[in-house]
């Protein structure tokens, strides 16, 4: 390795240091959410190496409990996943020039912290050849502190007795992930509505009521989307 | 209450192949294919549409019936919850505030 590189594998590790607090423990939670849920240890283990998606594992593990068919807690991983859609269409014109065993890597390590901190510090053109170094770094921090803290909780988690209700912990966890995603009107609008649906819905067979309350959520978002400024103006 | 067993494992597949192809949908083929702007915005309003609709029923039912009040520990806890994740953003306290309203009320409700 170049010096460039390790300065830069080191920025990044340096850098997500910070998101530190925050990981560790989501994934202790999310740890004795998954034994808690049913899950042997080595299946929770699989899950935090193979998936290593903290929202998406939250988010199946109440609709396991619930004993939801797979197709549904797919779709809902998926839908969750979404976000990481469009973190691929971000990065992708950073790390194009990657062979691409290192494209496979820098995708299947991709986390919401990292990305917002390369987010904003490189541009696609700036020329840096380096910043996949950066962003390396940075990921595999976040990727050892999450298996860790996950590790620690699956193994905790055997431990607790199952009247502390443990499980509800990954529900109020994903409370806690819901709240930073409201950052407009709309999507708080889309996201009531979909906790609406998803109540009056509820008694609908295969868990459809989760599925259709996702996407009324979605169309009240872009209808508010598209009616908020003029609504706007006409208060002003 | 151990799961049946092909049935998870069959979950995580499923989810290790759904959370590797979101991240590399664009990062893999490496070509500057571009977002319309009305799908970011679906994909921006899905996420928090999915949490909503997976915690308010969590929370706001017992025993399969519709149930908001004091004496359901869920919803009390899930209130407190989404009271602490606005004022602090801490998914610690969060956690913690919400477990102990819960672990209260049934103290409480016995």
């Amino acid at each position: 390795m170049q010096r460039e590189q390790i300065s830069a594998l080191r920025e990044g590790a340096l850098a997500s240091a910070a998101l530190l607090v925050g990981i560790v423990p989501w994934g202790i939670v999310a740890g004795v959410a998954m034994v808690s849920a049913g899950l042997s240890q080595a299946q929770a283990v699989a899950m935090s190496v193979l998936v290593f998606a903290g929202t998406a594992q939250l988010a199946v593990l109440p609709l396991l409990i619930a004993k939801a068919p797979l197709w549904v807690m797919v779709a809902t991983a998926l839908v969750v996943n979404l976000r990481y859609v469009i973190y691929s269409a971000v990065l992708a014109p950073h790390f194009e020039h990657l062979p691409r065993p290192w494209r496979v890597l820098l995708s299947y390590i991709t986390v919401d912290g990292v990305f917002a901190l390369f987010a904003a510090r490189f541009q696609p053109d700036d020329g840096n050849r380096h910043k996949h170094w950066y962003f390396l770094g940075g990921s595999l921090v976040m990727w050892c502190a999450w298996q860790l803290a996950s590790w620690i909780g699956i193994f905790a988690g055997a431990m607790i007795p199952a009247e502390w209700s443990l499980e509800f912990a990954s529900t109020l966890g994903l409370i806690a992930l819901l709240i930073p995603l409201l950052f407009d009107r709309a999507v708080v609008w889309g996201a009531l509505a979909a906790g609406g649906v998803a109540l009056i819905a509820a008694k609908l067979p295969l868990n459809l009521g989760l599925l259709a309350a996702i996407a009324v959520g979605v169309a009240v978002g872009l209808a508010v989307a598209r009616l908020g400024p003029r609504k706007e103006e006409g208060r002003v | 209450m151990e799961a049946e067993s092909w049935y998870v494992w069959t979950l995580i597949a499923g989810m290790a192949a759904i959370a590797f192809f979101t991240r590399a949908v664009f990062i893999l083929p490496g070509s500057h294919l571009r977002l319309p702007p009305t799908a970011e915005r679906v994909l921006r309003y899905a996420p928090a549409a999915a949490l909503m609709a997976i915690v308010v029923p969590d929370i706001a039912m017992a025993h399969g019936v519709f149930s908001i009040s004091i004496e359901n520990p869920r919803f009390v806890g899930g209130l407190v919850a989404f009271a602490l994740a606005v004022s602090t953003r801490s998914i610690l306290a969060t956690i913690v505030g919400g477990m102990l309203a819960l672990t209260l009320v049934r103290q409480f409700t016995g």
